[in-house]
């Protein structure tokens, strides 16, 4: 019998990692209870799941680790309301449940063999950990071209996976640029706005996919650059987020126009988007 | 399947016939002399009077809460799933129909709803069959009819005298089968009279231009007429609680110290807080983005998605509404 | 008593007037529905369609409810920036609405300098489910009424029945102390009384010389069939807030499902958060799908505010509201002195009593 998509699996907080300076953005590391779980939970970097805590609701969050990571999932969460502040005071060990995995994931078979382009601003970044730790994984990196990414941050506090990142930037199958708007002293890389950066590295869009994480404003900026560089609107993929309950596409409240974001979305290229209305 | 009779004055031995092997729903006047569809129990005088119930029979199906799970010291335990046989009898065509529509939202392959599909197994409707319509009905233009079968097992239509009853689908032959004894076959001139009772009905409905509607509101959806069609609206959910095909739900925990439960309720698209972001950002944040969702949602993005449009015709939502708003009205002036 | 037609005609030329010369940018009244029986809300920006508006016993909407939505203030400076200065409104009101429009001026929801409120005394006017219920079998088509102020419905057949005004006005209007609007600018039609002030002290007395059992099981009969809608609070002019404190999930006072517990905390709470503040106009009821008669609980804690403070919600405009205010020789039973309760509900206390004895 087909398992009931409303009950989550049984998982426990096995480690909380505090990811940026001002202490609101924190990487939580989940391991299911029951290994059959694990089994049963396959899923493909782009995808989101929901966190359960009985009484205290749900919330829909991005997987931010690959499925190359095998024993365990990683999920950030930004404290902005009632269940991610609930979500921020639990300690390692407590008891959690994962919805999933759900959604549209990163369109892997058009990114097959091509470049990538990727931009994250902020705290969108968390999808763009996990399609960058796939990629880079031993057995997928020779099934991609090169890989571009440009990562902005208010300040270098405020990047996640700091160790990561200084992990790929030591790696010569990848370019990573890091950005900030308000440098400290001691920041040896970009200041400026993630389009500044990616319209002076000017990135061929030959044979190329951008993916784009970040908050609106970045979005419609990068847009535009991108477009300037030559990428038609089918090579643009994002990642949209929506008020969500149910996360299969039943309760009705994530749609934009006629697809719901939590099962034909949260990722769209920019072509799909340009045919819905502009309601999000 | 040749039609099969019952005379009226025997139809309470059919129905306690049924109550045998589970639950049956008839309607049964209220105090206030409305008809609601109740459960029986033996001595109940059941009414076949009304035009239409208060409430659609989509809360046999899509109850307005359900328990999703209990928690215990954060550990969930799921429901137990009725096991009872439930018939319904006396489902007007529309409301049947919209169950059609339901099933494509909850039972899609993908994710099937595990609470739907068990009350949709355990449930036999018999469709009773309109010989008098209302003004505010319009099912003929939303593609059914006042003897449309679609989404009952039994469809049952009314002469002066009897009852004819025409199996649908197996589980409405099974239930015909298994209650032959008080059955007679219908002779053809009866057949032809509840027809002929269906078509007078047909004709009474006055049609509303509903084809080709995805592709007209997919021109007008920057209308400046969404505005105003809107602003009478109050968000008061009435429309859509009563509408057989309405299934926007919502989830939430209860909890009294370590136990609790998650159940899901019935929301709706036109209150204010429903795409409410945590953020506080809301892409629907007045009557206009939100009447436009309703419309969009069951006239076109419904059609684009599932082939049909999520109304059945109903008209529940014209008499209900507090402010007088007429979806049909809606349609017209925005040029659908 | 004017006929409405008199007052129909009176009633677009001022609006058009008042579009026309710039003194109101919107005009909130009614026009033909399309089902007999009812009048729909218009919102008329153009003194051109004034004759849209209509004037008859179908008028029920309270428009009131559309006010405090048309002055809302701006959340932040941000918005502040952007909003547009709040418009000047004009409104058509019968006693039960202007009253409304009143208490929102009471509790600053609305400007008063921008209001036109144009009055018109009220007879009474039509509860549709009640009008249709007492035509039983048919169905009207249209309905209409004539001089003598009687509904005329044509039914499906063609025939035409006549019903009569007492057995389909709305519940509120049977009560009805206050069809003239108290606080208006202009007064369109004649003067008009009141007919029956004692009606509702009435009900409410016949209700309470039930036994409590029995009271309690009428009243979770009665909302036994709630659907948890909330159309009753949303009609409501006097329910402005942003978000119902029922609503709310931290804390998480009721459920969002229909437990008969979750169910009777709305409507008791729903009830005493419009204290003193309703104006018994009944748009609760008539909002309500289901039936369900919510002035039960309001009729009461009206008269509970006028018996013991004196007051009536929406009669002064620069009445502080009830129950923002105390003075000094309320009643202090509790602590201080005698029970000031009034005879009518002392003889429930001592009824209550005499029960408890046996």
């Amino acid at each position: 019998m087909a398992r009931n998509p409303y009950l989550p699996y049984p998982a426990r907080i096995e480690e909380v990692i505090v990811e940026n300076e001002a202490g609101d953005i924190k990487t939580f590391r989940l391991v299911f209870e029951d290994p059959q779980s694990a089994k049963e939970f396959r899923y493909v970097p782009g995808q989101f799941a929901e966190l359960s805590l009985p009484g205290m609701g749900e919330a829909p969050f991005g997987i931010a680790s690959s499925p190359t990571e095998a024993d365990y999932l990683l999920f950030s969460v930004k404290r902005v309301g009632l269940f991610t502040t609930e979500l921020h005071s639990v300690e390692p060990g407590v008891r959690i449940g994962i919805r999933g995995p759900m959604g549209r994931p990163f369109p892997w078979d058009r990114m097959a063999g091509k470049n990538l382009l990727i931009i994250g601003g902020g705290f969108a970044f968390t999808t763009l950990r996990s399609a960058i730790k796939y990629i880079l994984d031993p057995a997928n990196r020779s099934g991609f071209g090169s890989v571009l990414v440009i990562y902005g941050a208010r300040t270098p506090g405020e990047f996640m996976y700091k160790k990561e990142l200084e992990q790929w930037r030591a790696r010569d199958d990848i370019a990573v640029h890091l950005t900030v708007d308000h440098p400290d002293e001691g920041w040896t890389q970009h200041k400026g706005v993630v389009t500044t950066v990616l319209e002076g590295l000017k990135p061929s869009a030959e044979n190329s996919l951008a993916l784009v994480c970040g908050p609106p404003v970045m979005i419609r900026f990068a847009l535009q650059s991108l477009n300037k560089l030559g990428f038609a609107d089918d090579a643009i993929i994002l990642s949209l987020e929506m008020r969500m309950k149910c996360g299969i596409g039943k309760c009705g409240r994530c749609n934009i126009g006629s697809k719901y974001v939590c099962k034909d979305g949260p990722v769209f290229t920019r072509e799909e988007l340009k045919a819905l209305p502009s309601e999000y | 399947m040749t039609e099969k009779r019952i005379s009226h004055t025997d139809l309470p031995r059919l129905l306690a016939r049924l109550r045998e092997r589970g639950a049956v729903h008839a309607p049964l006047e209220d105090e206030t002399g409305d008809a609601v569809l109740t459960e029986l129990s033996s001595d109940d005088l059941i009414s076949l009077r009304y035009r239409n119930f208060r409430l659609s029979p989509k809360s046999f199906l899509l109850p307005q809460n359900q328990v999703l799970f209990r928690f215990q010291d954060g550990k969930e335990e799921e429901p137990a799933l009725p096991d009872r046989e439930m018939v319904v009898f006396g489902v007007r065509p529309c409301d049947a129909k919209a169950m059609q529509a339901l099933d494509k939202v909850f039972l899609d392959g993908d994710q099937n709803d595990p609470y739907y599909a068990r009350a949709r197994e355990k449930t036999v409707v018999i469709a009773l069959a309109c010989t008098r319509p209302l003004s505010s009905c319009f099912c003929t233009s939303v593609g059914g009819g006042p003897g449309d079968g679609a989404g009952a097992d039994v469809l049952a239509l009314e002469l002066d005298a009897d009852l004819l009853l025409r199996a649908l689908t197996p589980g409405g032959e099974r239930l015909l089968s298994s209650v032959r004894d008080l059955l007679c076959d219908a002779a053809p001139s009866a057949v032809k009279e509840a027809e002929d009772r269906v078509r007078a009905a047909e004709e009474q409905i006055a049609p509303v231009k509903v084809d080709g509607s995805a592709q007209r509101l997919s021109n007008a959806y920057d209308s400046p007429l969404w505005a105003s069609v809107s602003q009478k609206c109050l968000g008061c959910g009435t429309c859509s609680f009563l509408c057989p095909t309405c299934h926007c739900f919502d989830i939430t925990d209860e909890v009294r110290g370590g136990t609790g439960r998650r159940v899901r309720t019935w929301d709706c698209c036109a209150y204010p807080l429903f795409t409410l972001h945590g953020s506080g950002h809301n892409p629907r944040p007045t009557p206009k983005e939100r009447w436009r969702q309703r419309i969009m949602h069951k006239f076109r993005y419904a059609i684009e998605n599932f082939g049909r449009p999520f109304c059945v015709g109903c008209g529940r939502c014209i008499r209900s509404c507090p402010v007088g708003m007429d979806i049909r009205t809606v349609l017209k002036e925005i040029g659908v | 008593m004017t006929a409405s037609h008199e007052i129909e005609n009176r009633l677009r030329a001022t609006a058009e007037k008042l579009l026309r010369e710039k003194k109101v940018d919107l005009f909130l009244g009614y026009e033909k529905a399309s089902l007999p029986f009812r009048t729909t809300p218009l919102l008329l920006t153009a003194a051109e369609e004034a004759g849209r508006l209509v004037w008859n016993s179908f008028c029920t909407v309270n428009l009131a409810v559309y006010l405090p939505r048309l002055f809302k203030a701006p959340a932040d400076a941000r918005e502040a920036k952007s909003a547009t200065p709040p418009p000047k409104v004009g409104i058509v009101l019968k006693g039960c609405d202007a009253r409304s429009v009143v208490a929102l001026i009471q509790e600053r929801q609305v400007p008063r300098e921008n209001l036109v409120l144009v009055g018109i005394g009220c007879p009474g006017v039509v509860d549709a489910q009640k009008a249709e219920k007492t035509l039983g079998e048919h169905e009207a088509l249209g309905a209409g009424e004539d001089a003598q102020g009687s509904i005329r419905a044509v039914v499906e057949d063609g025939t035409e029945i006549t019903l009569y005004r007492q057995e389909v006005l709305a519940d509120a209007c049977l009560e009805c102390r206050s069809p003239m609007p108290a606080i208006c600018d202009l007064v369109l039609g004649g003067p008009v009384e009141a007919k029956e002030t004692d009606a509702a002290r009435r009900r409410a007395a016949e209700f309470e010389s039930k036994p409590p059992d029995a009271r309690w099981a009428r009243f979770q009969e009665m909302i036994s069939k709630c659907i948890r809608c909330n159309a009753c609070r949303q009609a409501c002019p006097m329910c402005y807030c942003k978000e119902c404190l029922l609503d709310q999930t931290r804390p998480r006072l009721i459920g969002a499902g229909t437990d008969i517990s979750d169910v009777t905390i709305y409507h008791l709470v729903r009830a005493l958060h419009t204290a003193g503040r309703c104006t018994e106009c009944g748009a609760c009821v008539r909002a309500c799908p289901m039936g369900i008669d919510t002035r039960l609980l309001t009729r009461k804690l009206s008269l509970e505010a006028e018996d013991l403070y004196g007051y009536r919600a929406g009669q002064s405009a620069d009445a502080i509201p009830l129950l923002s205010a105390f003075a000094m020789d309320d009643p202090q039973d509790f602590l201080t002195e005698p029970s000031h309760l009034p005879a009518a509900s002392s003889s429930a206390q001592e009824a209550e009593q005499a029960r408890r004895a046996k």
